[in-house]
């Protein structure tokens, strides 16, 4: 393990990136990062700008008008950018797989490194996919 | 103005244009009228009844493109739905933008997603739907076909 992937695990910052979802991944998202469930002692943080973040954390289903902003700040984020589909919508589009707005999923867009599927995923699921991510950046 | 007043108001004030009262209940009202009279029904429910606008929604029936314009009364606690029924072929209605802003981006929504050209509107662009969108091409009709030839429709398990 090189010192760049040593230092990206140490401390993985996270921009969050909603593609039209109904906002309770977000939610359970934020409740991640409340004293309860704290996933900051893993050094995860929320920033402010994909240019400071390694992991780029997507909830809903990518409908026409998002999937350009969200190529668009794939290609801005400094690499190695991990993804993280975060809920049944940003994996499948669930209800929305026929709608007229969302044409095509999250990862024929962008190549998505871990999936964590739950409608809303509990934050005990978000923290255990995250370690998951975590051990696979490690064993590459 | 009592419930029965505003109801009796209207249907005498607009004698012509009304084509049917549905008073589904306590709390409900239906009036079907002509489209071209929406502007004074509407400006005199609006303006002088001083009702709320609460929201206009556009359907496809097959048979025509519908379009309710719902007015609340909260002191009555009454919603008047005032439908009309347009063309399928062409709809098109007189614009209420110009009676007051409330109706410009709805009538924008509905324009784009349902077809129904607003006569008169000051602005009829493209409101929710992407750039890239084709012209002609309206989502919420029965008679949608998929245009997008890149998209995808499963969930990618076979």
């Amino acid at each position: 393990m090189g010192i760049t992937t040593k230092a990206l695990l140490k401390s993985l910052w996270v921009f969050h990136l909603s593609t039209g979802s109904c906002n309770n991944c977000d939610i359970e998202v934020l409740d991640c990062l409340t004293p309860r469930f704290d996933i900051e002692r893993f050094g995860m943080k929320l920033v402010g700008s994909i240019r400071h973040a390694d992991v780029l954390l997507v909830t809903g289903s990518c409908n026409r008008k998002s999937a350009e902003r969200l190529i668009s700040l794939y290609k801005e984020a400094p690499q190695p950018c991990l993804v993280v589909a975060i809920g049944e919508c940003s994996m499948s589009r669930g209800i929305f797989m026929p709608s007229y707005n969302c044409p095509r999923p999250l990862d024929s867009l962008v190549p998505v490194s871990a999936y964590i599927p739950g409608c809303p995923p509990k934050p005990e699921a978000i923290i255990s996919g995250v370690v998951k991510l975590i051990q696979k950046i490690k064993g590459k | 103005m009592k419930r029965k007043q505003v109801l009796q108001d209207l249907t005498t004030r607009f004698k012509q244009d009304i084509l049917e009262v549905f008073d589904k209940s306590k709390t409900r009202v239906y009036i079907e009228i002509r489209p071209e009279a929406i502007i004074p029904i509407a400006r005199y429910i609006f303006k002088d009844l001083d009702a709320r606008f609460n929201i206009a929604s556009g359907i496809d029936t097959r048979k025509f493109i519908e379009i309710l314009y719902h007015f609340t009364f909260e002191e009555l606690a009454l919603l008047i739905s005032l439908r009309v029924k347009l063309d399928r072929a062409k709809p098109a209605i007189d614009s209420l933008t110009p009676v007051s802003e409330a109706f410009n981006w709805i009538e924008r929504e509905m324009h784009e997603l349902l077809g129904i050209q607003f006569k008169g509107h000051p602005g009829l662009k493209r409101l929710l739907l992407s750039d890239k969108w084709p012209k002609g091409v309206y989502p919420l009709r029965c008679d949608y076909k998929e245009w997008d030839k890149t998209a995808i429709r499963d969930r990618g398990v076979k």
